[in-house]
């Protein structure tokens, strides 16, 4: 009992909200992958258990489990037996150009269709993901 | 492949003339939290009803762990829970009383499960059960169904009377309980964010047929609203597969669909020379627009 309410009182990693138009699952790829690519989760961190999870943020167990599932299949969480999952060491961009411009093309798709009712110019818009980028790196 | 631990084929339920349930067939693999979704009177308490074998259905049939439910062999029925909506307590004895009673009935009984629960969730064990809140009996009718720790639980509105907290301990039991990925729940309630929360598969239940059955996730990710913005005047017949509602005035139109695929937009948009703006829906938006 002592360890589980020491776990329990741990900080929360993730913000998952069942009420969300995205699905749970969706939720936690996504922060896993962002908190991955800030830093903010270095390689080797362990990740709570699938029960711990579920407990925790008091959802179906089985959407942690295939958000997990898909996060290893991405080559992000390695798998170790009998112990938590972790961070995998490989910081890497999967796929070729054109699968990851594929992944960012619905979020290009809603900008483009932002900047048309706030009519502004191709140029203007390219002006701004370019600086956005430059400093962001 | 695995044994469905619920079954039904063309199950359908006449009661005085009135179809309340009609055709249903449905399969359940172990292992899943079901939330049965439906407006008041849709018949969900009917099916899960029908399900338990308490009636015999009127057309087709249904089955628990591969055993038709109306004839269900003792071996079987030790092997489910069952939470009424409308709880079957002795309001004379009191609940500690009626925890015994219930227990002697079982060969199996998790006696430090429940005293655990009993404590946690607060619910008085020496006053008579005419003295319990709507809340307490509840939990305490739970209580009954949890003890020979059943493979199958089913509970009917199962939250209903609880306060926040008791909601959020109770949802968490059912959490712990799906932890063990063998075991199968299936409940009824119209509180959208209770199942959001703890089922990963959702049947909705409408006028007494079966709107959808699946994975909540894909529910989510297949039925979204389009608002498609023409250029000129939308043609008609919009051609969009599997519309679930259509709202349309000149260049302008509001589609639900459900089998959504993202690889639909592109097509859309050219063919009717429109912007198309994908918006998901949220289950509670989902539910009502299945029931336009």
């Amino acid at each position: 009992m002592d360890d589980r309410s020491r776990a329990r009182s741990a900080p929360r990693l993730f913000i998952l909200q069942p009420a969300s138009v995205v699905p749970i699952y969706r939720q936690l790829i996504d922060q896993v992958r962002r908190m991955v690519a800030s830093g903010q989760l270095p390689p080797g961190t362990a990740l709570p258990s699938v029960r711990e999870m579920a407990a925790e943020y008091t959802v179906n167990p089985t959407t942690i489990s295939k958000a997990y599932s898909l996060l290893e299949a991405e080559g992000l969480l390695q798998r170790n037996r009998g112990k938590p999952m972790t961070i995998s060491a490989r910081r890497r961009a999967n796929g070729t150009v054109a699968q990851r411009l594929k992944q960012v093309q619905p979020h290009v798709e809603a900008l483009v269709l932002a900047a048309r009712q706030l009519d502004l110019r191709e140029e203007d818009l390219a002006a701004l993901i370019r600086k956005q980028m430059g400093e962001d790196t | 492949m695995t044994e469905s631990v619920v079954s039904a084929r063309h199950l359908g339920k006449t009661i005085q003339d009135r179809v309340i349930l009609h055709d249903i067939s449905l399969d359940l693999p172990p292992g899943n939290v079901v939330g049965v979704l439906g407006k008041n009177g849709a018949g969900k308490t009917t099916l899960l009803e029908t399900l338990l074998g308490f009636s015999r259905p009127t057309t087709g049939s249904s089955a628990l762990f591969g055993e038709d439910s109306f004839t269900l062999p003792a071996a079987i029925k030790r092997r489910i829970g069952f939470v009424p909506q409308q709880d079957e307590l002795v309001s004379t004895l009191t609940g500690g009383q009626q925890l015994s009673l219930t227990a002697a009935l079982h060969r199996r009984w998790n006696r430090p499960l429940i005293a655990g629960l009993c404590a946690a969730w607060e619910v008085p064990t020496a006053r008579r059960i005419q003295a319990l809140s709507p809340g307490e009996r509840q939990k305490l009718s739970t209580l009954l169904a949890l003890g020979h720790e059943p493979e199958l639980l089913i509970l009917d509105e199962p939250a209903s009377s609880l306060d926040p907290i008791a909601r959020r301990q109770f949802l968490q039991q059912i959490l712990e309980i799906a932890s063990a990925q063998t075991r199968t729940i299936l409940f009824s309630t119209h509180i959208v964010s209770d199942l959001e929360r703890v089922a990963n598969r959702i049947w909705i239940v409408r006028d007494g047929t079966l709107a959808w059955q699946g994975d909540l996730d894909a529910l989510k990710e297949s039925v979204v609203r389009l608002n498609i913005h023409g250029r000129t005047a939308l043609p008609e017949h919009l051609d969009i597969p599997d519309i679930v509602s259509c709202r349309a005035d000149g260049a302008r139109a509001t589609v639900v669909v459900s089998g959504w695929d993202d690889s639909q937009a592109r097509d859309i948009t050219q063919r009717l020379d429109a912007d198309v703006e994908v918006e998901s829906l949220s289950l509670e938006d989902i539910f009502v627009e299945l029931h336009r």
